[in-house]
C-alpha cells in the first residue's frame, strides 16, 4: 500500500538519490586510487565522480583541502536533494542535519566557553549542520545568553530542554553535553521515523529503526570503551546511552557496569553481529588491548572494532537500496558518501606520507 | 718572527728570569691540560655527533608515524578535531625540565622530558567515536615530542660543544705557538744579557785589579825613593843622630846584631 503514493511527491528524489549511489567509488575505482603515487594521480582517479569539484585545487593538493571538495559535492547534491524534498521527507531530511548541528553547536559552545571570537568559528561549522539562525548564535557573549538563543533559535531546543541546563554547559566536560544531545537526538530520530503517520509500518520506518538502532548500540559501546580511565563516572555514562537499540535494555545495563574490555564483550554478547566483532578485536588486539586497535604503532593487523562498526554501517546502508519507497536510502547515501570521503582522505593521507602498507584499510562495498 | 723582536719587555734581570721560568713551567702545565681538555671535548663533541645522527632517523620514523596516526584519528572521527583539542587542552602534560650536565668544565643543559600524570585534559575527545584514535595519536606525539626534546637538547649540547673547542682549541694554539716560544725567548735573551753583563764585571774587575797593582807599583816606587832620598840626606848630614835609623827601619832586635857580650 504504502508504495501506491510514494512516487507522487518523492519520486523524483529517490530516482536522483540512486542516481548519486551509482556515482559512488567503487572497489575497482580504490583499487586504482591505491596505485597512485601522487596525489595529482588520486586527482586524476577521482576525475570522473569529482571533477568539477576538484578542478579548483592548486597542483599536488593537501588532503585536508581534498577531503574539504570532496565535502562540498555531497553538501551541493544533499542540498539539492533537500530543496526538491517535500512534506515528510523534507522533515526526515532535517532530521539527518541534526546530527551535524549538534556538531557545531557544541563547537560554537566550546567558543563561546572559552571566550573566542565565535564568528571565525563559523567557518569550521560542518555545512550540513548550518542553519539559518546559526550566524545569531554568535552574538552570545556568554553561557547563559548562548543557551537560550539555542533554545530559541534552533531545531535543538528539545534536546537540550529537560536534560541539560544553562549551568551544565558551564560545568559538564563538552563531550558530555554533545553526547546527551546526540542521545536525545537519536530517540527523537528513532521516534519520528516510527511514528510518523506517513513513515509508520513503510520500508521506512523498517530500514531507518535498523540503521538508527546500530547507531544507537555503536554509539553505547564506544561510549563504554571510550570512557575506561577517564573522569566519567558510570552513572554518568548511563546516562549518555540511548534508550533504544538492540543491546537495549539488558546491553545496555550490563554496558554501564562494565570496568573493561571483557566487561563490554560479555555485556554484548546477546547480540551476535557485536559478538563476532568482539571476538575478532579481541584477537587482533591482543590480550588485555583495547577494542579499536587501528595500530597506531604500525603493529596491529587486522581491524579494529571502528573499523568494523563502519564496515557493517556500510553494509546496512547499502542494503537500504535494495528496498523501495522509503526515505532510508538519503540516509544510507549520505552515510555511505561520508565513508567515501574518509576513504579518499585516508588514502591521501596514505599517498603524501608514503605509508602505503596501510592504505588499503579503507572500506569499500560496492 | 726574529728571536730578539718576539719578547716580552722585560728588564733582564734574575728576578725577571725566575719570573719567566715559573712562566714558562705555567704555559707548559697549562698546556697540556687544555690539550686534554679539547681532547674530552672533542670526544664528546663525536659522539653528540652521532647522537644527534640517530636521533634525526629516530624523528624521522616517529614523526612518520605520529602523522599517520592523526590521519588515523580524522578517518575515525571523520571531522577535524583541532579546535575542541586546542580549547580542552588547559594544562601542559608533557613538560620539560632543563638540568646542567658538566663535561670538563663546560656545562651543557640537557633537557628532560617528564608527563604529568592524570592531566589528561581532553581524555573525553571524541567519546562518541574515535575516542580510542585520539588517545593513541596523543601518546604517539608524545613520543615524537620526547625525541624532539631529546634532540633539542643534543643541538645545544653540539653548539655550545663547538663553540667552547674552538675557544680551547684557539688556546691551546696561542700557548703553543706564541706564548711557549716567546717566553722561552725572553729566557734565552735574559740570559745572554746576564752572560754579557757578567763578562763586563769580570772585565771591569780585572781592569780594576790592574788599576790597583800600577797603583801599588808606582806608590811603592815613590816611598822607595823617598826613603832614598832620605837615606842620602841622612848620609850627607853624617852620623850625628842615630834615631833617625829608627825611622827608616825598625829594628830587628832579634837578628840585626849580635850583641855584645856583657861581661860583669
Amino acid at each position: 500500500m504504502e508504495g501506491l503514493f510514494f512516487n507522487v511527491n518523492n519520486g523524483y528524489i529517490e530516482g536522483v538519490v540512486r542516481g548519486y549511489r551509482n556515482s559512488l567509488l567503487t572497489g575497482a575505482n580504490y583499487t586504482n586510487m591505491t596505485q597512485c603515487e601522487t596525489i595529482d594521480d588520486l586527482k586524476l582517479q577521482l576525475g570522473p565522480s569529482y571533477g568539477d569539484f576538484l578542478g579548483s585545487l592548486p597542483p599536488n593538493p593537501s588532503t585536508s583541502s581534498l577531503a574539504a571538495k570532496t565535502t562540498d559535492k555531497l553538501v551541493s547534491e544533499f542540498r539539492y536533494v533537500r530543496a526538491n524534498a517535500v512534506g515528510a521527507l523534507a522533515k526526515f531530511m532535517d532530521y539527518l542535519t541534526y546530527g551535524y548541528m549538534i556538531d557545531n553547536v557544541a563547537l560554537l559552545i566550546t567558543g563561546t566557553l572559552h571566550e573566542r571570537d565565535t564568528r571565525e568559528l563559523l567557518d569550521r561549522c560542518h555545512p550540513l549542520g548550518w542553519f539559518e539562525t546559526m550566524p545569531v548564535l554568535c552574538v552570545a557573549t556568554n553561557i547563559e545568553e548562548l543557551y537560550n538563543s539555542v533554545l530559541i533559535e534552533t531545531p535543538l531546543a528539545p534536546y537540550f530542554k529537560g536534560s541539560l541546563s544553562h549551568q551544565d554547559l558551564d560545568e559538564l566536560n563538552i563531550e558530555i553535553v554533545r553526547n546527551t544531545l546526540y542521545k536525545n537526538y537519536l530517540e527523537d530520530f528513532y521516534q519520528f521515523v516510527n511514528a510518523h503517520p506517513e513513515m509508520t509500518g513503510t520500508p521506512t520506518a523498517e530500514v531507518m529503526s535498523e540503521i538508527l538502532e546500530f547507531e544507537a548500540d555503536r554509539r553505547a559501546i564506544n561510549i563504554t570503551l571510550n570512557s575506561f580511565g577517564t573522569e566519567l563516572s558510570k552513572a554518568d555514562r548511563k546516562k549518555l546511552y540511548p534508550s533504544f537499540g538492540m543491546l537495549y535494555p539488558e546491553g545496555t545495563l550490563m554496558l554501564s557496569r562494565a570496568d573493561d574490555f571483557d566487561g563490554v564483550r560479555l555485556a554484548v554478547e546477546g547480540v551476535a553481529d557485536y559478538k563476532t566483532f568482539f571476538d575478532a578485536a579481541g584477537l587482533g588486539g591482543g590480550p588485555g588491548g583495547p577494542g579499536n586497535l587501528a595500530g597506531g604503532t604500525g603493529g596491529a593487523e587486522g581491524k579494529s572494532l571502528e573499523d568494523m562498526f563502519y564496515q557493517k554501517e556500510m553494509e546496512i546502508s547499502k542494503n537500504a537500496f535494495t528496498r523501495q519507497f522509503t526515505f532510508a536510502i538519503v540516509y544510507a547515501w549520505v552515510k555511505l558518501r561520508e565513508q567515501e570521503i574518509r576513504n579518499i582522505t585516508w588514502i591521501a593521507e596514505c599517498i603524501a606520507q608514503n605509508q602505503k602498507e596501510r592504505i588499503s584499510n579503507y572500506i569499500s562495498v560496492f | 718572527m726574529s728571536g730578539a723582536s718576539d719578547r716580552e719587555a722585560v728588564f733582564p734581570t734574575r728576578q725577571s728570569l725566575g719570573l719567566m721560568k715559573a712562566k714558562l713551567k705555567g704555559a707548559e702545565t697549562g698546556h697540556s691540560l687544555l690539550k686534554r681538555k679539547s681532547e674530552a671535548l672533542t670526544k664528546r663533541f663525536r659522539e653528540i655527533t652521532r647522537r644527534i645522527d640517530e636521533a634525526k632517523r629516530k624523528m624521522g620514523r616517529v614523526m612518520q608515524i605520529a602523522s599517520l596516526s592523526l590521519a588515523e584519528v580524522t578517518y575515525a572521527v571523520g571531522g577535524n578535531i583541532g579546535y575542541q583539542i586546542q580549547e580542552s587542552a588547559k594544562a601542559a602534560r608533557f613538560r620539560v625540565r632543563t638540568k646542567q650536565e658538566n663535561v670538563s668544565g663546560v656545562l651543557l643543559p640537557a633537557f628532560e622530558a617528564y608527563q604529568t600524570e592524570g592531566n589528561n585534559d581532553f581524555a573525553m575527545t571524541g567519546l562518541g567515536k574515535g575516542g580510542q584514535q585520539v588517545q593513541r595519536c596523543r601518546e604517539t606525539y608524545a613520543r615524537a615530542v620526547e625525541a624532539l626534546v631529546e634532540l633539542a637538547s643534543l643541538q645545544t649540547a653540539f653548539v655550545i660543544l663547538d663553540e667552547v673547542i674552538k675557544v680551547v682549541n684557539r688556546r691551546v694554539n696561542a700557548i703553543e705557538h706564541v706564548i711557549i716560544p716567546r717566553t722561552e725567548n725572553t729566557i734565552k735573551y735574559i740570559n745572554s744579557e746576564l752572560d754579557e753583563l757578567d763578562r763586563e764585571e769580570f772585565y771591569r774587575l780585572k781592569k780594576v785589579a790592574n788599576k790597583k797593582l800600577r797603583d801599588t807599583a808606582a806608590a811603592d816606587k815613590e816611598m822607595k825613593e823617598k826613603r832614598e832620598a832620605r837615606m842620602a840626606e841622612l848620609a850627607a848630614r853624617g852620623q850625628e843622630n842615630v834615631e833617625p835609623e829608627e825611622y827608616a827601619e825598625p829594628r830587628n832586635i832579634l837578628d840585626a846584631e849580635v850583641d855584645e857580650d856583657v861581661i860583669f
